[in-house]
């Protein structure tokens, strides 16, 4: 019976720390309002040595050097925990006063919709946040009454943004005697080298977002902006069976026919077609710019390069995640404060420096090379207006149906033309349900 | 799923055990040996990968892929998960919610089943029916009602409200099952302590604990183990980071389209461990506790 004396001792000891634990956590939130100092409560999650990450560390650090009377209370949150959790945290008293939260319909949009997040719209042109932010990066952080991004008030500040580009294997592309290739058909000629050489080109994630991103970029290749704006924005009406998506979905299966992309693709996981490549297995990845930071540190054993999708007008991308102000903030000048920080010059070049993809940094004070092309490359697409967001945006829960139906034409189970039926179907009721 | 397979393992040993002792038995034994190697072998396999990738450098998982041996011991994903996410303060509050859990929920289970299946109360089955249907409801379901409850009596983000809510959830599963087991308790042994001018209260502490005991620390072990390793209502309730469990913080690690899986590994390895060692701790008491029922 010792056994049991052991477990009650350590659950009595359990106990009385729990009763002065939670008497301890309700007096440090209490205290901290009526004090003279106050405390910045800032949520977000980004990995301490990401891009992200370690700019705002630093952002932190010249917030309390501006601010001598204020601590900042960091926390790090997983993603999960906000997703799940957020409309709960924000709707109590124990809302953060500033965090970072997903940009998009069904998730900022639905809590600006519920009324959870302040509207930021007179820092944001007061402070001039509106003038660094270019036309299609303020898609995100605007929502309107029905939370549709696009326009409307301003409900978050992006401070970096994400692309999807080509990573390539430079190796591998000289040893096929292949140049970068800078028209779509020199791209093609390069997949069908690789192919004839008997080496899969592409390495592709069917079972989660990455295939999908693929047949976006060729769809886009026949598209132009309002193509774009009807589809994420439902400004006009989409036809599934228009020439960009047939094209797209063709020259999808097409590929996949061809050996460009493997048939065993579609069970594959974003991560293991990360790996894949940076092990040297596959000479290309299509993918978006959040693989950069890891790419450049992981990949060891051989030289490796990125392009833009070439030929593209636009490309799959978007603001990165958004500041948001919770209704509930008690310190919201504070917070305005803080995102302004973020937003400077000096900030903005160091989440270049550190490979993330800053929305308004000086390209001239980026120092690292591989770096300097990562947001070239981006500032040359977001000067022409070419960001196009992401496919599995338009409609709540449409990710699955995209991935499903992607994972159908790479199985060859499915014709593209049925494809595109399956895709239209969701997207068509979603229309309906918003009254567009 | 992880303690599981250890109690399979420890159980599969001791029939082993068991078998060895039957005089001169055939080659179904060594049949039997080798299937129980080959379900060691499955169960024990998640660890092993685990494990490996615990100790190895990012950039050699990416390169060589996950089922590679490492080439040396690489730490420094364990120790930097364990600062990043102060882990020795959420195993701190794992063990105190979890060991708070335990005791509670098996007090409760006791006083209730008590009366259930000693006291015979009126409607019995009812009771117990009720308890059945609440033990099925899916957390998700509950979620919003504890939210709105937990808020009002200002309880949101404190581990006491995890606490509450645990031992009544594992309460309600503890008294259907000591409820079974005390309606089987002999009532001779009652009837001779009450006739003794013992009270019900010293019935209950002098008699009925005492002899049920190994069912009642089989129970505790389980709802310790089984509050360790609840994610879902901790995610919720537990907003602080100081308040976090270590299920909670094992989700830092997992990003919007990105994951470390390195350090992931390190981590599952640390949330894996105290449950585990206070598995192979309290084994035999396990053990014990399922074979011996309350009638000697």
């Amino acid at each position: 019976m010792s056994k049991i004396g052991i477990v009650a001792a350590l659950a009595a000891a359990a106990l009385t720390l729990a009763a002065c634990g939670s008497s301890d956590s309700t007096d440090t939130s209490g205290g901290g309002g009526s004090n003279e100092a106050k405390t910045l409560t800032l949520w977000h999650y980004e990995g301490a040595s990401s891009a992200m990450g370690v700019a705002w560390a630093d952002a932190i650090k010249q917030f309390e050097a501006s601010h001598p009377n204020v601590k900042v209370k960091f926390e790090e949150k997983s993603f999960e925990q906000i997703q799940k959790t957020a409309s709960m945290v924000l709707g109590s008293d124990q809302a953060p006063d500033i965090m970072e939260y997903n940009k998009g319909n069904a998730t900022a949009g639905l809590l600006s919709k519920q009324g959870l997040l302040t509207d930021l719209s007179e820092p944001a042109t007061k402070r001039g946040w509106d003038k660094l932010l270019s036309p299609s990066l303020q898609t995100t952080a605007r929502y309107d009454d029905r939370g549709i991004m696009g326009s409307g008030k301003w409900f978050g500040i992006p401070n970096y943004a994400e692309y999807v580009m080509v990573y390539y294997n430079k190796d591998a592309f000289e040893k096929q005697g292949i140049a970068v290739p800078t028209t779509f058909d020199e791209f093609t000629a390069a997949l069908d080298k690789f192919a004839k050489a008997g080496i899969t080109p592409i390495s592709v994630g069917g079972a989660e977002y990455p295939a999908q991103q693929i047949m976006y970029q060729l769809a886009l290749s026949k598209a132009r902006r309002p193509w774009v704006d009807a589809l994420q924005l439902y400004k006009g009406k989409v036809d599934f069976h228009g020439p960009e998506l047939t094209y797209g979905a063709t020259t999808f299966a097409d590929w996949v026919k061809k050996g460009y992309i493997g048939k065993d693709s579609a069970g594959i996981k974003a991560e293991d077609m990360g790996t894949a490549f940076m092990s040297g297995k596959y000479p290309i990845m299509i993918s978006g710019s959040w693989w950069y930071g890891r790419v450049s540190t992981e990949v060891k054993k051989f030289k490796w390069g990125t392009f833009l999708w070439p030929g593209n007008q636009m490309s799959a991308g978007s603001s990165g995640n958004l500041w948001v102000v919770p209704e509930k903030s008690k310190n919201k000048d504070l917070a305005y404060d803080f995102i302004d920080i973020t937003m400077k010059k000096d900030i903005q070049n160091k989440l270049g420096n550190a490979g993330g993809v800053p929305v308004a940094a000086d390209p001239t004070a980026i120092t690292d090379e591989k770096n300097k092309e990562l947001i070239e490359n981006f500032n040359k697409l977001s000067a022409q207006d070419g960001l196009a967001f992401y496919p599995d945006w338009p409609a709540p829960g449409y990710y699955d149906v995209v991935v499903s139906g992607v994972q159908e034409l790479i199985n060859g189970s499915k014709a593209p033309d049925k494809v595109l039926d399956e895709l239209a179907q969701p997207y068509n009721d979603n229309l309906a349900d918003i009254g567009g | 799923m992880t303690s599981l397979s250890v109690r399979q393992a420890g159980s599969a040993r001791q029939a082993a055990h068991a078998g060895g002792r039957i005089p001169g038995a055939g080659p179904g034994r060594w049949a039997v040996l080798a299937a129980l190697v080959v379900l060691a072998v499955v169960m024990l396999f998640p660890f092993v990968i685990v494990t490996l990738n615990a100790v190895k450098t990012p950039a050699e998982y990416s390169s060589n892929g996950p089922l590679s041996l490492p080439h040396g011991i690489y730490l420094d994903g364990i120790i930097e998960f364990w600062n990043r996410v102060d882990f020795g303060r959420k195993l701190l509050n794992s063990l105190l919610i979890s060991g708070a859990v335990a005791v509670l929920a098996v007090a409760l289970s006791v006083l209730n089943a008590y009366a259930i299946g000693i006291g015979r109360v009126r409607g019995r089955l009812w009771i117990l029916v009720l308890f059945l249907v609440a033990n099925t409801l899916p957390q998700e379901a509950l979620a919003y009602p504890l939210y709105y409850l937990s808020k009002e009596v200002g309880l949101y983000d404190s581990r006491l409200a995890v606490i509450l809510i645990f031992t009544v959830v594992q309460g309600a599963f503890g008294t259907y099952l000591l409820s079974a087991v005390l309606g089987d308790f002999p009532k001779e042994i009652i009837e001779a302590a009450a006739m003794d001018g013992a009270s019900r209260w010293r019935v209950l502490w002098r008699i009925v604990v005492p002899i049920s005991s190994p069912t009642l620390s089989v129970l505790m072990i389980f709802f310790f183990i089984w509050t360790w390793n609840e994610f879902f209502l901790p995610l919720i309730f537990l907003i602080s980071n100081d308040n976090q469990t270590v299920p909670v913080a094992l989700g830092v690690l997992q990003g919007d389209k990105m994951m470390d899986a390195t350090m992931s590994s390190a981590s599952a390895l640390l949330g894996i461990v105290p449950a585990v060692a206070f598995f192979l701790i309290f084994q035999r008491t396990l053990t014990r506790g399922v074979t011996v029922g309350a009638i000697k």
